[in-house]
């Protein structure tokens, strides 16, 4: 009975789903609903000539909304000065030697594989974070990508390899690199006879004003991936740390 | 026209076996034999579901891209079927027998 209920319940769910689907309008569809506001037709219609880039996404949020997200790159900021406040980071020059307390060390296959595809991982993130005005991606998701590598990589060969690799003092300059790269194009927008964060400076020639905009807005992405990974990976090492020294207190 | 055909079947395949092996997830008894068929979902079915897309999209650049991707997948969905069963094994999970009564706690005897 129950079973019957159940199976009845979940054809109706489906016929539910399926016709919510069917009925949605086609994408990309000019006439779809979504797209009868003014901000969107000009968003369509005029990015790629205003923000030359070819993904309009990137144009919108680094260009149009550059506000919006130079508040969200310190919102990341934030999180890390707040995770540092609680856990402390690691002291410099007194990293702790990797002892593996596992019960099962990791394998030569695993730890082979890892060493493999970390490099790889890398190179695709510099692929997404470069890659960010043409195709999908940019400086988070390459940001994000490099944690996650970084991530196996300390879960497997240890806090100690891994703060060999990107030690303290690289790391620490470099955190507030995405706030600190929104500034200073901010500035530059400024000397260019713009407002702050002006890509498109009037002070230059027209003919030049293209490639400025195409070189700043890869200058934003490279300094939000670098400062989105750092973040990252200092997060992680701050809560690994903390864990290391709770298995050897008692 | 063919090329779709041919598409299609390979990504009804791949799905297929995406099916088996969720279902094999959730029916299968312990670990290891959870294991085995969480595993096939990432060789046969998206290996075949790449095919299908490699053939659909002909001679690319897309085409190498899939091949890329193809052999991380394999490389990577093997690595981690290897890890979690030596893990498992190495920490003494009892496995399943059909012989033996299950016990309460849930895992096997």
């Amino acid at each position: 009975m129950k079973r019957v209920v159940s199976l009845l319940f979940i054809a109706a769910l489906l016929a539910l789903l399926l016709y919510v689907v069917a009925n949605m309008p086609p994408m990309g569809d000019p006439e779809n609903p979504t797209n009868s506001s003014e901000v969107i037709k000009r968003y369509l219609n005029e990015a790629e000539e205003e923000t030359h880039c070819e993904n309009v996404i990137t144009g919108i949020i680094l260009n149009y909304r550059g506000y919006d997200t130079m508040g969200e790159v310190t919102v990341i900021f934030c999180a890390l000065a707040a995770v540092l406040a609680v856990l402390g980071r690691e002291k410099r020059g007194k990293i702790y030697a990797y002892a593996d307390r596992s019960r099962v060390p990791s394998s030569a296959i695993v730890r082979t594989m890892v060493a493999f595809l970390v490099p790889f991982i890398i190179l695709f993130s510099i692929y997404t974070i470069l890659h960010g005005e043409i195709s999908p991606g940019g400086g988070f998701q390459g940001g994000a990508i490099v944690g996650g590598s970084m991530i196996i990589f300390t879960t497997i060969f240890g806090l100690y390899e891994s703060s060999q690799r990107i030690p303290q003092k690289l790391r620490a300059p470099l955190e507030g690199s995405a706030v600190i790269t929104f500034f200073i194009v901010g500035i530059l927008g400024m000397a260019g006879g713009g407002n702050f964060l002006t890509y498109a400076w009037p002070n230059i020639a027209t003919n030049l004003q293209p490639s400025v905009v195409t070189w700043l807005t890869i200058l934003v992405e490279i300094g939000i991936g670098l400062g989105g990974a750092m973040v990252l990976i200092s997060i992680l090492f701050s809560m690994i740390r903390e864990e290391e020294e709770i298995a050897v207190a008692p | 026209m063919a090329q779709n055909i041919v598409a299609g079947v390979f990504c009804c395949i791949g799905t297929f076996f995406f099916l088996l092996g969720t279902t094999g997830l959730v029916r299968m008894p312990d670990v290891f034999t959870r294991l085995h068929p969480s595993t096939k979902c990432d060789t046969l079915g998206a290996c075949s579901v790449i095919i299908g897309m490699a053939v659909y999209s002909g001679w690319s650049w897309d085409l190498l891209k899939l091949v890329l991707i193809a052999c991380f997948v394999l490389l990577s969905s093997a690595t981690c079927g290897h890890a979690i069963g030596r893990s498992a094994l190495k920490r003494d999970i009892a496995y399943w027998r059909k012989d033996r009564k299950e016990v309460e706690d849930g895992h096997g005897a």
